[in-house]
């Protein structure tokens, strides 16, 4: 009796295990990992009324890190404000050339649930706004009156196309320097991006 | 305060003139033990006299003596003592009254039948009534505009002034307490066959107090008023009495806005209020009424080296003839039937017109025991409007006693709020930050204003929209409850409710403006409801302890924003810096300021022996939220919450020479405050009270 139940959980076991390797046979993918950026600066001159201007600070999503490079940045932080490489100038002073494709939608998700590129979305700057336009509410942020505060809306992920056509997705998380728990606006220094983000370098692959 | 140490020396006269009188006279007569609570007799809930225990709805009655014995000073002090209901402060200064889970724009507040008028964005402050001549309090909960019309959209509390006793008699009252609080009332009552006299004083004054850490500002500023009222009332014969009423209320309270800005807010408040019934015959009754009333606010800010800076008024004139009819074709069947006319107008600052509002009005109601254990109500009431749609409003209820100790009762109404004046007409913008907020009558020719000055970026909604005509917020309200008297010591009252609220207005952004700010304007955009159970218990262990508790479930929710949640549009971090998630159904927590949880605990003995009484009484309320902290425009359980809190007050009082009572008690017994969040609680107060019946 013993052997012959022994016999049966040795084939059962043969057959899960078959199974389990029939799953795997597509190619796995290249591990992609999510990063995290602190403290990049993006300083303005102006603002409240008066015009705005200043460099943008660029981001390179290949590197990972800022960039000067005139042409080699994927998108670019100003205050607020997020340009794309792709497109064209709002004509505020100060914007670096567009001389990429990069373009940029706003998902609804967290950074685990979209997973997937709709490259149907994708808007570039132009003469009438940004891809990301600016604004309380409209893109990234909520600006709070009573408190003056700007808080990241949560649930809001920056999907981009990189200058060159691989895609990233974002998800901004402090405004403010080194991220504090409570940020305080007259405390805390703004303009101080901390934000996380995933990065496909394999051409065409619209998941991450 | 100088204006107030006179009033006090002129107080301090009456009250010794009053003294001297008494001495005279020996036929004194003092308050007796209360009468059996089977007696209790509501006029609110049906126009009619009925025993509270009948009723087939919803119905609370706070007695004189409750608010004796708690040496209640304003209407607030008691109202938040009740089962379900609470009161909330109004960012204007004042606290309305939240029943159901409704709001104060909601609810009906009336004196003697008739209503009060004057809110501050829609919120009335029920501190504005004093408790020194009320003889009970009704209050009746759901929907009752097939009664009242408008405003009656979640209930009804009505409030019933002393009438005068037989003879010439009269009552002062003192109290002094913490924040240099005084309250004096004197009350003076003529009653002989025919003719019944009443007048009544009140002046109320304190130092108000603060909670915050300003140096500048004061939660309450200091502030005194004045409550007269009169009545007067005269049977012509035995078939017809008429009565002329006059109430004015005056407060003074000093405004600070900044270190070099202040000033000072008034209120004159008036109302006169005609009746006559005429008794036909046994079967008809009639009755006509006249009511007008008059809120005047006005408040002056200047800077400190003496101009002016700002100045606002708010004028509000409301007037209504109303006539009733009773038929009583038999002793189980009774008919009430009526017509009106409510006229307003509102002047006031920041308001593109001076609007006038004209509404008719007509409703009837079948009150009918077609058994000794079935008692049924049907009604209807049809308010036409010069400024917005008819409302028919109808109501059903209905009471079944399966024995003398087990009823149960179910009523179903309408009820409705018409949009205000300043809902329709407002046409504001604020000078230091630069929004706007127009009223929605005001839109086109407003943004075509605003437009033409170029302070328009954008328009996000085209003044076209505003062509019809916004809707009357409305409400169904469902009430189940069943009353079950274990014994003449112990009574259960349980009641399940339901209100579903249609039409809802709120603020939306309707354009941009160039300087970064906004225009709003008022939409019929939310859906809302309420829904719950109240429990009142009433337990006598020993024939001078009386123990009643009472606890009220509540869930208030938007039903968009429960949609948003199930659909998985809503997300939420759990620092400000840490990955965002998304949020579950159960997630969301509902509407602002409202607590799942609300229950209270009262303990009355009476030693009388020693011609003592004292009390304890707790209420409690579990966490709320008051804004949303994590800025995804929903209130969920990750947001910041008021901690739930209890409040024990004690009181204890004494009768001294038959006519005499001493009153010693502490308000808030353990201090609680909460400085960050809760305005209106100031800490413990204590105080001492003399009264002298005579």
């Amino acid at each position: 009796m013993k052997t012959i139940q022994l016999f049966t959980y040795i084939f059962l076991f043969a057959l899960l295990a078959s199974c389990s390797s029939d799953d795997d046979n597509t190619p796995p993918l290249q591990e992609i990992e999510s990063q995290t950026i602190t403290n990049l600066h993006a300083p303005q001159q102006g603002g409240q009324g008066e015009p705005i201007s200043g460099a943008f600070t660029k981001f390179d999503f290949e590197t990972g890190t800022i960039t000067t490079s005139e042409t080699d940045w994927d998108i670019a932080f100003r205050g607020t404000a997020i340009i794309v490489n792709g497109g064209t100038s709002l004509g505020t002073n100060d914007e670096p050339n567009r001389s990429g494709e990069a373009a940029a939608y706003i998902a609804t998700g967290t950074m685990a649930s979209v997973t997937e590129v709709n490259t149907g979305l994708f808007v570039q700057d132009s003469e009438t706004g940004y891809a990301l336009p600016s604004g309380s509410g409209n893109s990234w942020y909520i600006y709070n009156s009573d408190t003056f505060l700007i808080t990241p809306i949560a649930g809001r992920i920056l999907v981009f196309q990189t200058r060159d056509g691989k895609y990233a997705k974002v998800e901004i998380l402090s405004y403010y320097k080194d991220a504090p728990e409570n940020p305080d606006p007259f405390i805390n220094e703004g303009r101080y991006f901390t934000f996380s983000y995933v990065y496909q370098p394999i051409e065409g692959v619209t998941t991450f | 305060m100088v204006l107030n140490k006179n009033i006090l020396a002129l107080y301090f006269l009456l009250f010794s003139l009053a003294f001297c009188y008494s001495q005279e006279n020996e036929i004194v007569k003092t308050d007796s033990i209360p009468v059996n609570k089977l007696d209790e007799l509501i006029v609110t809930a049906t126009r009619n006299f009925r025993q509270i225990s009948s009723l087939p709805l919803p119905a609370q009655l706070i007695s004189k003596q409750e608010i004796e014995r708690s040496n209640s000073l304003r209407l607030s002090d008691i109202l938040n003592e009740q089962t379900g209901l609470i009161t909330v402060p109004n960012f204007g200064g004042g606290e309305g009254i939240q029943m159901q889970g409704l709001d104060s724009q909601y609810i009906l507040v009336l004196i003697d039948g008739v209503p009060l008028v004057g809110r501050s964005a829609g919120s009335l402050d029920v501190n504005r009534i004093t408790m020194g001549n009320i003889r009970q309090i009704e209050i009746v909960k759901g929907a009752s505009s097939g009664l009242y019309g408008n405003e009656a959209l979640g209930g009804v509390i009505n409030i019933i002034t002393e009438n005068p006793k037989y003879g010439f008699n009269g009552k002062a009252e003192y109290r002094p307490g913490s924040f240099n609080t005084q309250d004096f009332s004197t009350s003076l009552n003529y009653k002989k066959d025919k003719l019944a006299i009443t007048g009544f004083i009140n002046g109320y004054s304190s130092d108000g107090y603060n909670i915050s850490d300003s140096e500048i500002l004061n939660t309450v500023e200091p502030f005194e008023n004045y409550t007269l009222s009169t009545k007067v009332s005269y049977a012509l014969n035995d078939k017809t009495d008429i009565s002329l009423s006059g109430r004015y209320f005056n407060q003074n309270q000093i405004v600070v806005a900044t270190e070099t800005l202040a000033g000072e807010s008034d209120i004159n408040e008036w109302n006169t209020h005609f009746k006559a019934n005429h008794k036909l015959n046994d079967h008809w009754k009639s009755y006509l009424e006249m009511y007008i009333t008059n809120y005047k606010a006005t408040e002056y800010l200047d800077i400190t080296e003496g101009t002016r800076d700002s100045e606002s008024f708010y004028d509000q004139l409301f007037l209504r003839p109303e006539m009733r009819v009773l038929f009583t074709p038999n002793a189980t069947n009774e008919f009430t039937g009526g017509i009106g006319f409510t006229r307003e107008t509102l002047n006031r600052t920041s308001f593109s017109e001076t609007p006038e509002f004209n509404s008719p009005y007509a409703f009837v109601q079948y009150d009918s025991n077609p058994s000794e254990n079935l008692n049924f109500i049907l009604g209807a009431r049809f308010d036409s409007h010069s400024a917005y749609e008819s409302q028919l409003s109808p109501k059903a209820a209905l009471r079944y006693a399966f024995t003398s100790k087990f009823s149960i009762k179910g009523s179903v109404g309408y009820g409705f709020k018409a949009p205000d004046f300043r809902q329709l007409y407002f046409d504001f913008t604020n000078s230091t930050v630069g929004y706007t907020v127009l009223g929605y009558n005001a839109v086109p020719e407003a943004l075509a204003q605003l437009e033409a000055q170029g302070q328009i970026a954008n328009i996000l909604v085209p003044a076209s929209q505003f062509n019809e005509q916004l809707k009357a917020e409305s409400s169904l309200s469902i009430n189940i409850g069943t009353d079950y008297i274990f014994s003449n010591n112990l009574k259960f009252c349980l009641n399940v409710f339901r209100n579903n609220i249609s039409n809802l207005i709120d603020t939306r952004i309707i354009a941009n403006k160039t300087n970064g700010q906004n225009v709003f304007s008022y939409f019929n955009v939310n859906e809302v409801y309420t829904q719950g159970l109240e429990l009142n218990t009433q337990w006598k262990p020993l024939t001078n302890l009386t123990i009643a508790g009472g606890y009220q479930l509540l869930y208030a929710k938007d039903k968009t924003a429960e949609e948003a949640f199930e659909n998985g549009e809503v997300f939420a971090r759990k620092q400000p810096a840490s990955p965002a998630f998304q949020l579950k159904k159960e997630d969301y927590f509902g509407l602002y300021n409202r607590s799942r949880h609300m229950a209270n605990l009262k303990l009355f003995y009476a030693m009388q022996q020693w011609k003592m009484d004292t009390n304890l009484r707790t209420t409690y309320r579990s966490k709320y939220g008051l804004f949303d902290s994590n800025s995804n425009g929903y209130l969920d359980t990750y947001d910041a919450f008021v901690k739930g809190y209890a409040i024990v007050d004690f009181a204890v009082n004494k009768t001294l020479f038959e006519n005499y009572r001493l009153g010693l008690g502490v308000d808030n017994v353990f201090g609680f405050t909460d400085t960050q969040n809760i305005s209106n609680i100031p800490g413990s107060i204590y105080y001492g009270k003399l009264t002298i019946i005579f």
